[in-house]
């Protein structure tokens, strides 16, 4: 700070240095304040011109693009590291697309090579429940609070207004599930052909489910896209579950249709998707004239604090955010009494919130199904990684209690428990949980494609008990870590000043499932990944909580600090 | 008669943000049956103290004792005996306020944790709402909430910042009723507040923070 500031700072104060003084209890009555005379201002009564609300869209436009402080080239010069990423990842994607051709050629079993010609199937029914599930989410059409406030309340057409912010939607819904699905697609070695059209059907159907989200806001209703979000999402469990049960040998290959008609299908998808597209983002442009404030501006609020949430890369923030509102669109829970006294009274609601909000189970459900379909697709090496981390993710949402306890100290503190004991509470039952998802999977582990895993009894039960338990560690690494500190001196990147933190947050949780699950797929003993995990538990659990050692010598010191003082103080007294 | 324990304990409490210092030199002693009131500006420092006392801020100097154990924010004992009101309270989003009543109560190992909960959840006047999660309630209703779950659970020190807030005048009447009511029965109270009324009727002494100033610059090298 500036001389100059500090000065200011001083001139500014109107109360002189004195950081605490004890007061007698009755102040003197203060004088009656005298009201000054106001004028006030009132618009005169006028005919109001008409607005054209292109017009004014455009006026804004060229108000943002007048604050903005950089040209797009300054932008892109800027960001050459991000070009680069872009170029390597790219370089990454090629090689990892020439693998997948070459693995088809290995994959020459019918079985095989027919699970891997579902996966595209399972891509385009997961990337419609997304679209669906994203559209229900933002809206799919919002706006900010501050065109919420100033634009909403005036008499404007609001259809002109929002037209683009419909069309943005549903273009980007087509765009990703088609890139997406092409990639699925190019990984399971389809011909050019039957990639065009199933990146086709993929991008316009979701496009037009996108465009139903849109034509379904504006008159408020949520049963229809519900359904059908819901049927597309036990689709993608289900054709997951053939893709497995047909490369496992459980069932014959011949169940699935042949290539053709398979063909066939998906023009019929695709123009079915075209058609659904034109008739719902018609009806969707024209309701957009009944669409309520209200129902904007709460898309266009979880956006702004996603946003937020984005720029420090706090992942748990923004799932913090999501919660709070499916919470507050619930709303009301029938209240169920508690069991148990001390930290058990902890472990009991854990218990309890698996029944109250079932919708993590689908994603337990799903993780499930990923060791089958890895060993079944030949990819039994990496399947403790890859399985690990579905897990991870899957077992996030029950570890609710745990991110409550971590995230702020005030309900922790209200808990007369030490933090590990605490963590240790909240852990319990997603650990049952990774326990019974181990014992489950154990037999992908096993093996159960010819071409997959050959482990014993023991060493497959083993293998999943290590994976569930490194799913479980990085769930609780990833709801435990903390938001970065921009406090702390900042490291320098080419992108600006980061708190060193901050890269980190991309990583947390995917760290400990793959150093964890490390040492099974390098070949070694099972024990050095049971050792890793348990270091990883201790850590974890706050055992040795750095922060609390450090403030409870700190503590330490400023009472000796204190002691020192009282003793010269004495000694000065007696002279 | 004989003179109450010392309940909390402030020693040359020094607490500044880069060089503006917003506390410094603060003594305090809170006997049972005592309620301090910190009051004065804006930013004059009475959260600070609050979340130095609480353990939740790290002081740079001084010590605080509650029941002449070192205030730490993670120490069983001390979570045990102070029951605190300040901003950072956190919900379950999942649980209603009943079960986060409950949940208090039965952590603390109240017996017959379920007559505690009605108690206080009728004195809160959050009957109507015990099913609501917490994401649905209003600002007011939060702060009742708040406040229940210091009332539910066991305590010898109880630590509120502006605990008036958002409270409709008939609620600050009930707090002040309450807080008289947690003296007489020997519990001591440190609470920060800019209700003259609320001061008044609890407050056996009030402390005026007369607020943040800067560090004295050091002296420049000739």
């Amino acid at each position: 700070m500036s001389k100059k500031s500090r000065k200011l700072i001083r001139a500014a104060a109107v109360e002189p240095v004195a950081p605490a003084a004890q007061v007698a209890l009755d102040p003197e009555p203060a004088a009656e304040p005298v009201e000054p005379e106001r004028e006030f201002y009132f618009v005169p009564a006028f005919e109001p011109v008409e607005v054209d609300e292109k017009e004014l869209h455009d006026q804004i436009k060229q108000w943002r693009h007048g604050r903005a402080t950089r040209t797009l080239g300054q932008v892109l010069s800027d960001g050459y590291i991000a070009l680069f990423a872009v170029v390597l990842l790219g370089a990454m994607l090629g090689n990892v697309l020439v693998q997948a051709q070459s693995g088809a050629a290995a994959c020459t079993t019918t079985e095989c090579g027919v699970a891997r010609l579902m996966m595209p199937t399972a891509m385009v029914l997961a990337g419609y429940a997304l679209t669906l599930s994203a559209g229900r989410l933002f809206g799919p059409v919002l706006a900010s609070a501050a065109e919420g406030f100033w634009l909403m309340d005036a008499p404007l057409r609001r259809r002109r207004l929002l037209r683009a912010r419909l069309v943005l939607p549903v273009v980007l819904a087509g765009v990703l599930t088609a890139a997406l699905t092409a990639l699925v697609a190019a990984l399971s070695g389809m011909d050019a052909v039957g990639l065009g059209l199933w990146t086709a059907a993929a991008g316009a159907g979701s496009a037009a489910l996108m465009a139903l989200a849109g034509a379904e806001q504006a008159i408020e209703r949520t049963t229809g896209v519900r359904s059908v979000l819901w049927l597309f999402g036990i689709g993608t469990l289900a054709v997951l579950l053939l893709v497995v049960s047909i490369a496992a040998g459980w069932v014959p290959a011949s169940i699935a249709a042949s290539a053709e008609t398979v063909r066939w299908a998906v023009v019929g998808l695709l123009a079915a998707a075209v058609a659904g597209l034109v008739l719902w983002l018609s009806l969707a442009l024209r309701r957009l004239e009944r669409i309520r404030r209200a129902r904007l501006l709460s898309g266009g609020s979880l956006v702004a604090g996603m946003q937020g949430a984005m720029f420090a890369l706090d992942f748990g923030l923004i799932r913090d955010i999501l919660v709070e509102r499916e919470a507050a669109a619930r709303g009301h829970v029938r209240p169920v009494r508690g069991r148990g006294l001390g930290v058990w009274a902890l472990v009991w609601r854990d218990l309890q919130r698996l029944g109250r909000f079932p919708k993590p189970w689908i994603g337990l459900a799903v993780s499930l199904v990923v060791p089958y379909a890895a060993d079944a697709l030949r990819m039994s090496q990496l399947n403790p990684l890859v399985s690990g981390l579905a897990l991870f993710i899957a077992l996030v949402p029950f570890l609710g209690s745990l991110r409550v306890l971590t995230r702020s100290g005030g309900m922790a503190r209200s808990l007369p428990f030490k933090t590990s004991t605490l963590r240790s509470a909240a852990m319990l039952v997603p650990a049952g949980l990774a326990l019974l998802w181990a014992v489950l999977v154990t037999p992908a582990f096993i093996g159960i494609a010819q071409t997959g895993a050959d482990r014993s009894v023991v060493g497959g039960l083993t293998t999943a008990l290590v994976t569930g338990l490194a799913g479980v560690l990085g769930g609780v690494r990833w709801v435990t870590a903390k938001q970065p500190d921009f406090g702390v001196p900042m490291m320098a990147t080419p992108g600006g000043a980061m708190p060193p933190t901050l890269m980190f947050n991309l990583l947390r949780g995917i760290d400990v499932v793959a150093v964890v699950t490390a040492p099974l797929i390098m070949g070694a003993p099972a024990t050095w990944s049971l050792g890793i995990a348990l270091v990883v538990f201790v850590l974890l659990r706050g055992t040795f909580n750095m922060d609390e050692l450090k403030a409870e010598q700190e503590a330490l010191k400023r009472e000796q600090q204190t002691q020192a003082r009282e003793k010269i103080r004495v000694t000065r007294s007696t002279r | 008669m004989a003179k109450r324990a010392s309940v909390l304990k402030v020693t040359g409490l020094r607490k500044a943000f880069g060089p503006v210092v917003i506390i410094d030199g603060f003594d305090l002693e809170i006997r049972a049956g005592e309620a301090v009131a910190l009051t004065g500006r804006n930013g004059a420092g009475k959260s600070t103290v609050l979340r130095c006392v609480v353990g939740a801020e790290r002081p740079d100097e001084g010590t605080v004792t509650v029941n002449g154990v070192t205030v730490s924010e993670t120490n069983p004992q001390i979570r045990r005996d102070v029951a605190t009101v300040i901003d950072d309270l956190d919900f379950f989003p999942d649980l209603s306020v009943v079960e986060h009543l409950d949940l208090l109560a039965r952590a603390h190992g109240i017996p017959d944790a379920e007559a505690a909960v009605d108690e206080v959840l009728h004195e809160v006047q959050l009957v109507a709402q015990s099913g609501q999660l917490p994401a649905t309630l209003s600002s007011g209703q939060r702060r009742r909430l708040a406040l229940a779950t210091a009332f539910v659970r066991p305590r010898s020190l109880l630590i509120l910042d502006e605990p008036e807030q958002r409270l409709d005048t008939e609620g600050v009447q009930w707090l002040a009723q309450r807080l008289q009511a947690e003296r007489a029965r020997g519990l001591a109270i440190l609470m920060a507040s800019h209700e003259p009324s609320l001061v008044k009727a609890v407050a056996t002494r009030e402390v005026r923070l007369a607020g943040a100033a800067l560090a004295p610059e050091p002296a420049e090298a000739e």
